[in-house]
Parts: structure tokens; C-alpha cells; sequence
């Protein structure tokens, strides 16, 4: 397998692999980390092993066992956090949104209306798009350091704020500042990747 | 469960005339009950105007104060509410509800630890 067929598994699969371990795991950062650790496995030992015969299931599969190794190394020094995401971790969810897709609840997690537009489109092309921080701050025509600091800072709201993994409409009828129709325009921008 | 501070920014100066103020009230009034009632109210308190605030220092082994509200501005918080949600969309909700009642925006900000209710 040459490196330019595992650069091809890591677009198609990238955003996939992401969007499952935000699932599993209820943390952005542990996701990303985990699924790049992953791939940089795949570079070391798929050229002389072949690939697997699911190359995205491998990666997943990697990735969640890479994250749960992470994560009990930092629980048994009592990281209160660590221990957190193992208890996430733990309980498969059940619930299914309107549309059973990992990638799509994390767009709308990405296209939130707390975050500001500029910044939903630049954290989707990331998370789900696997664009570098140096690609999207040139897409952006601002220095990589800031663009590295709005992605940091965005993570950190969607932690801190608890801004829900999930697709909008599975809700009961009301007053939802947040519907599907209200972020609709957001999410379509970032689906085309225009700023905002 | 997260808790978040729900404040109103109101504008200095005089308070708007007693019948809007009323009515204001009484909606608020509705809106901490039903927050009650779902079991997402924590605390609520109105405050008296920025003008009454007083700015302490510590510097150099002295304490300095300055009269007045810390931020320079023509609004500043008139009132808040802790609320416990499960999440951001649910706080956004209550938060939408108050800035119907006041008719003034509301900042929502995620506590790290939640007080004790």
C-alpha cells in the first residue's frame, strides 16, 4: 500500500472516524488526537503489512482502543475529566436522532449558532473536512497562529457550554432558539465552506 | 448537568415607567416559576443600578477603591439567574424566555462548578 492510498483513506475516512470517537467519547480533543494517532499507525504499518480489510474500521477500531489507553492512564492519576470520558465511554448510547449519522451531528455541533459563523466553518472543515490548522488559516487569509487560537477557543465552548452533540429536531415542539430551520443557513454555509 | 449565569444587561439611567415595569415583573415572575417547576432554577436576584457599585483593589499592600461599576458603558447587568441545564440548547431556551420577559438581551455563561442548590 502506497502512502498516497492511506492519504486517500484518511479523507474519505478522517471526518467519519472523528464523528464516531466524539460519540463514544463526549470530547473533541481526545477524538481528534486518538483518530491521528491512528492514522499514524496506519503509515507505519500498513506499506508493509497491506491494508486491513476495512481500512475506516481499523482506524476506528485503533483509535477507541488508543483513546481508552490514553484515557486509564490519566483516570489512575486521578484526572477527573479522564475518568469522565471512560464513564461516557462506557454506556453505548441508545438514542438515535432523526438521522443516524455520527458525522451529521457533529456538523451541527461545528455550525452551532453560539459559534460565530467564521468560526463554524473553519472547525467543520477540520474536524469533519481533516483540513490542517496551516490549510484553513491560508483558506481563511489569516496567520495559522490565530486560526489555531479560534479552534482552541471554539473546542473550549463546546466543552465548557456543553454545546450538545446532536441533530437538531428530535426535541419536543416549542420555542427553540435553535431548531433545525435557524441553523440551516449556518450549516449550508459550512457544507460549502464560505466564510462568514 | 451544567450550571449556567443567566445576566440581563440593562441600559443606565431611569427605570422605564411603572406600567412597563410591572408588566416586566409579572412576567418574570411567571418565568421563575416555571423555571421551578422544572426544576432549573438555582438562584435569581435583580440589582439596584451600576451606579451604586464600588471598585476594590488591592495594590501595594493598600486598598483603593473607585466608585462606580468596573466597565465603562451605557449598560451594564440590571439582574441574573442561575439555572441548571442539561445543556447549552436548553440554557439558550430559559435564556430566550428572559430576554421575552425583560425585552433586554441576556448573557448566558457556563459555571466551571456548579453552587450547591
Amino acid at each position: 500500500m502506497r502512502t498516497s492510498d492511506i492519504e486517500r483513506v484518511f479523507r474519505d475516512e478522517y471526518g467519519r472516524a472523528v464523528a464516531v470517537l466524539v460519540r463514544a467519547f463526549g470530547d473533541i480533543d481526545i477524538a481528534e488526537e486518538a483518530v491521528q494517532d491512528a492514522f499514524t499507525a496506519a503509515v507505519q504499518r500498513w506499506p508493509s503489512t497491506g491494508p486491513p480489510p476495512s481500512p475506516a474500521g481499523w482506524i476506528i477500531t485503533t483509535a477507541r482502543n488508543q483513546a481508552i489507553d490514553r484515557l486509564r492512564r490519566e483516570a489512575s492519576r486521578h484526572d477527573r475529566h479522564a475518568e469522565a470520558a471512560l464513564l461516557y465511554a462506557g454506556d453505548e448510547p441508545a438514542e438515535e436522532g432523526p438521522v443516524p449519522d455520527d458525522r451529521l451531528r457533529l456538523i451541527f455541533t461545528c455550525c452551532h449558532p453560539a459559534l460565530a459563523p467564521a468560526v463554524q466553518v473553519a472547525l467543520t472543515l477540520r474536524l469533519l473536512g481533516g483540513l490542517t490548522t496551516a490549510e484553513i488559516a491560508h483558506a481563511f487569509l489569516v496567520p495559522e497562529p490565530t486560526m489555531a487560537q479560534r479552534l482552541v477557543r471554539a473546542k473550549g465552548k463546546i466543552r465548557d457550554a456543553r454545546i450538545p452533540y446532536r441533530v437538531p429536531g428530535g426535541r419536543p415542539a416549542g420555542p427553540a432558539p435553535c431548531g433545525p430551520g435557524r441553523r440551516l443557513p449556518h450549516l449550508q454555509r459550512g457544507v460549502r465552506g464560505e466564510r462568514g | 448537568m451544567t450550571q449556567y449565569l443567566l445576566s440581563v444587561y440593562q441600559p443606565d439611567g431611569d427605570p422605564p415607567p411603572p406600567e412597563v415595569l410591572d408588566q416586566v415583573m409579572s412576567e418574570l415572575n411567571v418565568l421563575n416559576g416555571e423555571m421551578k417547576a422544572a426544576g432549573a432554577w438555582v438562584f435569581a436576584a435583580g440589582l439596584h443600578p451600576a451606579s451604586t457599585a464600588t471598585v476594590v483593589r488591592h495594590r501595594d499592600g493598600e486598598v483603593v477603591l473607585t466608585d462606580g461599576p468596573f466597565t465603562e458603558g451605557k449598560e451594564h447587568i440590571g439582574g441574573f439567574t442561575i439555572i441548571t441545564a442539561p445543556d447549552l440548547d436548553s440554557a439558550l431556551e430559559w435564556a430566550g424566555k428572559m430576554s421575552r420577559a425583560t425585552t433586554l438581551p441576556v448573557e448566558v455563561r457556563p459555571l466551571q462548578h456548579g453552587v450547591e442548590d
